[in-house]
């Protein structure tokens, strides 16, 4: 039926030929799957502390690192400039990008399976250093070490912003750092100015103050804005909405964005512990006392002024509204000034919007007794090492972690893809100082005022809980906020269903038994029959 | 030596005369020629049963280690307070401990009337696709117009519809709200519209699986019952249920199945639409254990949600093979 060529292939290659053939194949498959797979390497050549700068920064050249990010400028600026540090050091460095939550999820199981596929990690503050501190290096040990090159400006606290090296670097242990602070990002109050001014005589008339946003701008201020806009909205006039929630479906801003009001109101934090530091018993929460229940009362009155996509809306798809012009005011994080201010992509740039801190706690809404602060959060993320990783390839990924939080990279990656600094010393270099203010080829620098010079300093900044639970801790907050917002609670059944949630979750602390690559019987697993638990008696970590 | 004879499986069965076969002849099967002592060559002599065994070994051991191994494995890790670098035995208590999590309960909930909701409508709607494409003039071209979505990858096709639903500059929203269907608000910003919106993903997207095999199914439907039945003087709508549907159930029940354990399985478009929200509406138990698993590292208690699942996927699946079985049996 079909024409068989009498040379052909199947004819002139025998059975036990192709077999062979097949073998020798399998063999180089397999042989170039674990070269690929094995895709950290090392090369070392010692250096002591005598040798010269350029030997110091050249003793891992021709190894090999991988490191997982976020994918946020600084990681895509760095990759650009990959190269410079490739001449500086020889080393290779591969950098993969994702969403947060997908680094989430990689990073814990690298890091909780004793691997070290990525030497080099993304350690976002809460999402990522809460649970997985223990598995980081302690970089303190490397700090001043001879044999390795250093910043001239230093690693400690006053060598970047303010609360920074704290947030991502210190994890229940004060004197150990975790992580350098690499990129961040900081709430503040983006608004139209241009709208603010052309409705201010209709507001005034209507709440008998102006219509404006400075420090002293309260979330009852907010409150009042986000109804008058939405009154107007629907009364017909071409107006945008007032306000928008993070209600989206990230849990962890979702939960920032209750934070923020809450802490603005008598620095109200969940847990009785250093906000700063974070805890792993954090013992009962606070959640269900009279402060949070208005508090929850309040955050619902603003869900019900804002946007009706307020519930579908996480903070990407939130600062999108805001660039279609269909938004007056959000509190975003300082990083999306940039998309902010880009003309091809936004209504609200041109001049349109301007910055502030976020809003201020309003003070007849404080019965805890505490201060009105303009409370701000921030997720701020630090470049960490892989504590399953060898010793020299610890002290090689140290190379890249100092090189790419030095205050020149910062620089550059603010200048060309609207990069978020953490050292403090950029802001002093000229071309930064005049970018603060209009025009400016750095958009990000105009939030600079209402963020570094004051909203990350204390007594507004807030960051936690960081507890070992953070990621569940986000998800029932976001949860149960959202279904009050929904309707489907009030604030007072909110709050009594957040303590039980939360002081059910601080019960159940995960423990490091021993490393169980093979099955073992249950006998053999049981934690406490053949060696005392990680952390004290109870099993708990931390105690 | 073989001979051919009527066949006479039973005398009193009449109907078996009518068939012939060749036989042999029982002289020649009960007594060889050469007497007792000499044993006919064997040219397949049986083999020891170990020879099997060994043969089947490599396959047993593969399936085991990729398959038995891992489920006696989440057996023991749902009875442990375990993350990644070990664990606690604990017993029960992850089970327990399920039976007071309202989220593992809501997810239970959502799960079944997202399972339902889905499967009714694929049914109905694939169903009634195929027998508007069978025999039609264009029926490749419909064919394979229908295929399309199916050939999508579920994140994808969440995403896609992520931009349609968007409030902003969704298309598909601007239609629903022009037309009064929804107000200012997105489809996927309600609690009560979340799970319609997921529903209507999932239905594009495998409806035309459904379609797919209740077409192959109508091939087969004998036409000389369709038209004894018309020239009984039946509707084309009669036609339909007594003859057509019935001859379309055990395709159906395959189309059933796959679609039910996917419905169990499938979760990519859900955690691109809504991750879960808004307020858990979309939280179906398979959202949650993902939660639980790969977001919380929480292992003991995702394998005891996992084993959960599993145990009812078995047990519903039986009953829908059941119920789908059932007209098949009353007709026979």
């Amino acid at each position: 039926m079909f024409h068989k060529p009498k040379n052909a292939l199947y004819s002139r290659v025998s059975r036990r030929k192709f077999l062979e053939l097949g073998g020798y194949g399998a063999t180089l498959l397999g042989t170039g799957s674990l070269a690929v797979g094995f895709n950290s390497v090392l090369m070392h050549s010692p250096v002591q502390a005598a040798s010269s700068e350029e030997a110091k920064w050249k003793q891992y050249a021709g190894s090999k690192l991988v490191f997982l990010s976020e994918n946020t400028p600084p990681s895509f600026a760095i990759r650009e400039n990959i190269k410079a540090f490739y001449d500086l050091t020889g080393i290779e460095v591969e950098i993969l990008t994702d969403d947060l939550p997908v680094v989430q999820q990689k990073t814990g199981i690298d890091l909780r399976s004793g691997k070290a596929d990525y030497v080099l990690n993304y350690v976002q503050d809460k999402p990522i250093g809460a649970p997985f501190a223990d598995f980081f290096v302690d970089q303190s040990r490397m700090f001043g070490d001879e044999t390795l090159p250093q910043d001239p400006e230093g690693y400690g606290d006053g060598a970047w912003f303010e609360n920074f090296l704290t947030a991502c670097g210190r994890f229940y242990d004060e004197s150990k750092v975790i992580a350098l602070p690499y990129d961040s990002a900081v709430a503040a109050t983006f608004y139209r100015q241009d709208l603010f001014e052309k409705h201010s005589k209709d507001f005034e008339a209507e709440y008998g103050y102006r219509l404006e946003f400075n420090n002293e701008t309260t979330w009852k201020h907010v409150l009042d804005i986000a109804k008058f806009f939405k009154a107007a909205k629907e009364s017909g006039m071409d107006v945008p909405y007032g306000y928008a929630q993070h209600q989206g479906s990230f849990a962890w801003t979702t939960q920032l964005d209750i934070q923020r009001l809450m802490f603005s109101h008598g620095q109200w934090i969940d847990f009785p512990i250093d906000d700063k530091l974070g805890s792993k018993t954090p013992g009962p929460t606070n959640w269900g006392d009279e402060q949070s229940v208005l508090m929850l009362e309040k955050f619902k009155e603003l869900g019900d002024a804002s946007h009706p996509d307020n519930l579908a809306n996480g903070t990407l798809e939130l600062n999108t509204v805001y660039q279609a012009g269909n938004l007056a005011m959000q509190v975003q994080f300082h990083e999306f000034a940039a998309s902010v201010e880009d003309e091809k992509t936004s209504r609200a740039a041109g001049g349109r919007t301007a910055y502030a801190p976020c809003p201020k706690g309003e003070p007849s809404w404080i019965i805890n007794g505490g201060q009105a602060v303009n409370g701000t959060n921030c997720g701020i993320g630090g470049i960490g090492i892989n504590a399953n990783a060898s010793e020299d390839m610890q002290r090689a990924a140290y190379l890249f972690a100092i090189w790419s939080t030095s205050k020149q990279n910062q620089y550059e990656i603010l200048a060309g893809l609207g990069g978020t600094p953490t050292r403090r010393s950029v802001l002093d270099i000229p071309e930064v100082a005049a970018a603060r203010e209009r025009p400016t080829s750095m958009p990000n620098a105009l939030t600079f005022d209402a963020v570094y010079d004051y909203g990350i300093k204390d007594p507004h900044f807030v960051l936690g809980p960081k507890i070992p639970e953070a990621n569940e801790y986000h998800s029932i907050i976001a949860s149960e906020t959202q279904a009050m917002l929904s309707g489907e609670m009030t604030p007072q059944e909110t709050a009594d269903i957040l303590r039980q949630q939360l002081n059910d979750l601080n019960g159940n602390y995960p423990r490091r038994g021993i490393r169980w690559p093979v099955f073992r019987p249950p006998e053999i697993v049981l934690v406490g029959s053949e060696r005392p638990p990680v952390g004290g008696p109870s099993g708990r970590l931390g105690d | 030596m073989t001979k051919i004879s009527q066949v006479s499986v039973g005398a009193q069965d009449a109907t078996s005369k009518l068939f012939r076969a060749r036989e042999h002849s029982v002289e020649v099967e009960a007594r060889p020629l050469g007497g007792d002592d000499i044993k006919p060559r064997k040219f397949n002599p049986p083999l020891p049963r170990r020879y099997y065994l060994y043969l089947l070994a490599p396959a047993i051991g593969i399936l085991a280690f990729i398959s038995l191994y891992p489920f006696f494995w989440l057996i023991f890790l749902s009875m442990q307070d375990v993350d990644i670098m070990g664990g606690n035995w604990v017993g029960l208590e992850n089970y327990a401990n399920l039976l007071t999590d309202r989220r593992f309960l809501n997810g239970w909930s959502l799960l079944l009337k997202y399972s339902a909701a889905c499967l009714f409508l694929q049914l109905t709607i694939g169903v009634i696709l195929a027998v508007i494409v069978n025999n039609s003039r264009y029926e490749k071209v419909l064919v394979t117009a229908l295929l399309m979505p199916m050939m999508m990858a579920p994140a994808v096709a969440g995403l896609l519809w992520l931009f349609l639903y968007n409030g902003t500059f969704g298309w598909y929203h601007w239609i629903m709200e022009s037309l009064g269907i929804l107000g200012s608000a997105s489809i996927l910003a309600k609690a009560d519209t979340a799970m319609a919106a997921i529903v209507m993903v999932d239905v594009w997207q495998w409806t035309p699986l459904i379609t797919l095999i209740a077409l192959a199914g109508l091939k087969r439907v004998p036409r000389d019952q369709l038209e004894a039945n018309m020239v009984d003087g039946a509707s084309p709508l009669r036609n339909f249920f007594a003859i057509t549907l019935p001859n379309l159930y055990p395709v159906l029940v395959i189309g059933v199945l796959l679609r039910f354990m996917d419905n169990f399985r499938f979760i990519d478009h859900i955690l691109v639409l809504t991750g879960g929200g808004p307020a858990s509406a979309t939280k179906i138990l398979p959202v949650y254990l993902f939660e639980v698993a790969f977001k919380f590292f929480k292992l003991g208690r995702g394998a005891a949600i996992a084993l959960t699942l599993l145990l009812v996927t078995i047990v519903l699946g039986k009953i829908l093979v059941s119920v789908f079985d059932k007209p098949k049996g009353s007709r026979s």
